[in-house]
């Protein structure tokens, strides 16, 4: 039986859901928009936040950090120790610097909040696709200015490229996740329809949540579903099990992966699209400063440095990844008392970063995110 | 309750995640002249930016040069010529207002790179589309999105070629906290659309001429 939700609860839910669902995008447009600038014509009012004294610390560090990566690298080329300081300075700014590609947190943030991933899965997620942009961009200078010598136009031509292509990723990634998650959504809408409990009733991943724990243990807690948890009781007995698997692919493994899963090919299969998506866009930061050190005769030092900035960031962005399911599971547990609404709200939740995926790709594939264009200046 | 506890946590996040985000990759030090006519209008700007060693060798990569590791201006002339058609697009980071009016700039003149100490200095010219003679002209020299860092030169930032003995220069650099955090809030709230992160690291130098 599912208690009709009254018109105030439901009102309740709906704005708290937007606001959130609002909170996420400002966080996440802020990071678009202020990322890899050059150019960005008229971004309102994204200035007040950032007037913190903290923001302007992390700012001035980072620059700190970076500056002093050239005359690091410039030691290292008479004094072989420099290095230890060359890794050091690059792992720190890696910190500071969070996400290479401005996106990227933010991709992952809503992917993992879209697809009810754990925390686990987020840092894996986060470290993968770290080490994978520190490879693309040791890749591209590898290439392009190494072996073939090309100059910085045609070096950041092909960044331009590999830019538009993750973009359009992003925007595929987005759009898949949309298809998935709406309609999820929609059932969940039409799940709070107050209709009689009994027939052919329209239900929604309750039923996951409950056949999970029927199917295995009971003390395999690691993932979210929780919040559905006492609803699925009560709503599950209502129907007939074989309903269970026809919703959409991610049902089968919804739940949150179990260590196994994690680790078994499957797993990574699974997040591999988030991994490329993410990944495939190196940090301009990084370019600069393997061609600097190419340019000093000692590229093996920049790679090492690419690598240990990717490092930093990883641990930037799992942090980040960790806070964000963190905060999808509590907005979860609490509104699981809400009956009907409170599945509503998750599956709004789960909508609304799957959207936002959506937005980003298409707008920075369209422009309308100059942001963080590359520019070959 | 619950809402706002959730809306906490989302406001947590946010922060989390905006903490750290604008970051310059280059750095420019900037030198500005402003260009007088003989009968004190104002006819345009000569900038020469100094690139931070980073950018500068990305820059030079695969470039021929006759001398290893010294690149002479012809040598750097197609590269200088990509720098300035690259920079129209950002409308070459230099606003100019004169008495409190926007005004805009012909295509660079008069441009080259010099490549010395390891550093690329780029020196442009961009004339003013209609010379101006006004009691109070505002150049602002940032980047909005702050890729670059513009920093205003220590020694002769700002010098005025051929103007009126009694116009004054005033120079406001963004490390200086007062001023920038009052400009942000005027920004902020006065002027809308045009407030932006960018604006906090803006060099603005004023010319009063009465």
């Amino acid at each position: 039986m599912k208690p009709h939700l009254s018109p105030l609860a439901r009102a309740l839910l709906a704005s708290a859901a937007v606001l959130l669902a609002v909170g996420v995008a400002d966080a996440a447009l802020h990071d678009v928009l202020a990322q890899n600038p050059f150019g960005a014509p008229k971004q309102a009012a994204a200035a007040e936040p950032e007037a913190s004294g903290l923001i302007g610390w992390l700012l001035a560090k980072q620059s700190e950090f970076y500056r002093q990566m050239s005359s690091t690298i410039r030691a290292a080329k008479s004094d072989g120790s420099a290095v230890w300081t060359l890794l050091f300075i690059s792992f720190a700014y890696g910190i500071f610097h969070a996400a290479g590609p401005g996106h990227g947190k933010a991709v992952i943030a809503s992917y993992l909040v879209a697809n009810r991933e754990t925390a686990r899965r987020g840092i894996a997620l986060s470290f993968a696709s770290a080490l994978m942009q520190s490879l693309v961009a040791i890749l591209i200078v590898g290439i392009s200015a190494w072996i073939l010598n090309a100059t910085a136009k045609t070096m950041c031509k092909a960044e331009g490229a590999i830019e538009i292509a993750s973009y359009a990723l992003i925007a595929l990634f987005g759009l898949r996740l949309v298809w998935v998650k709406g309609r999820t959504f929609i059932r969940a809408l039409e799940a709070t329809q107050p209709v009689p409990a009994l027939a052919g009733v329209p239900h929604d991943h309750h039923d996951h949540g409950h056949h999970h724990h029927d199917a295995h243990d009971h003390r395999d807690q690691h993932h979210s579903h929780d919040d559905h948890h006492d609803r699925a009781q009560a709503h599950h007995h209502a129907h007939h099990h074989t309903h269970d698997h026809v919703h959409d692919e991610h049902c089968g493994h919804s739940h949150g992966p179990t260590p196994r899963e994690l680790a078994g090919p499957g797993g990574w299969r699974r997040g591999f699209a988030a991994i490329l998506t993410v990944g495939i866009r190196p940090c301009s930061g990084a370019i600069l400063v393997l061609v600097f050190a190419l340019a000093q005769g000692l590229f093996w030092a920049g790679i090492a440095a690419t690598f240990l900035m990717g490092l930093g960031t990883a641990i930037t962005v799992a942090a980040i990844a960790v806070i964000a399911v963190s905060a999808k599971d509590i907005a979860g547990r609490l509104s699981a008392g809400r009956d009907g609404g409170g599945a509503l709200f998750m599956r709004d939740i789960e909508f609304g970063a799957a959207a936002l995926v959506l937005l980003f790709g298409a707008g920075l594939l369209f422009g309308y995110i100059a942001a963080e264009r590359t520019t070959c200046f | 309750m619950r809402a706002w506890l959730g809306l906490v946590l989302a406001a947590a996040m946010m922060l989390a995640s905006g903490a750290a985000q604008a970051h310059p990759h280059v750095w420019i030090t900037a030198s500005s002249e402003l260009l007088y006519a003989e009968d004190g209008s104002i006819t345009g700007v000569r900038h020469a930016w100094t690139f931070d060693d980073m950018f500068s060798a990305y820059a030079v990569q695969g470039l021929e040069s006759k001398k290893k590791g010294a690149y002479t201006r012809e040598e750097l002339g197609p590269l200088a010529q990509t720098n300035v058609e690259s920079l129209k697009e950002y409308a070459y980071f230099t606003f100019a207002k004169a008495d409190g009016k926007k005004e805009r700039f012909n295509e660079p003149v008069d441009y080259f790179l010099d490549y010395k100490d390891t550093v690329l200095t780029l020196h442009f010219t961009l004339p003013l589309k209609n010379p101006v003679k006004p009691k109070q002209l505002v150049l602002e020299v940032f980047d909005r999105s702050f890729f670059i860092d513009f920093q205003m030169a220590k020694d002769n930032p700002v010098k005025l070629v051929g103007a009126p003995a009694d116009c004054q220069m005033k120079l406001d650099r963004p490390s200086d906290g007062t001023a920038t955090a009052q400009k942000l809030n005027e920004q902020t709230f006065m002027d809308g659309p045009n407030a932006n992160f960018g604006m906090m690291f803006a060099n603005k130098i004023t010319v009063d001429c009465p």
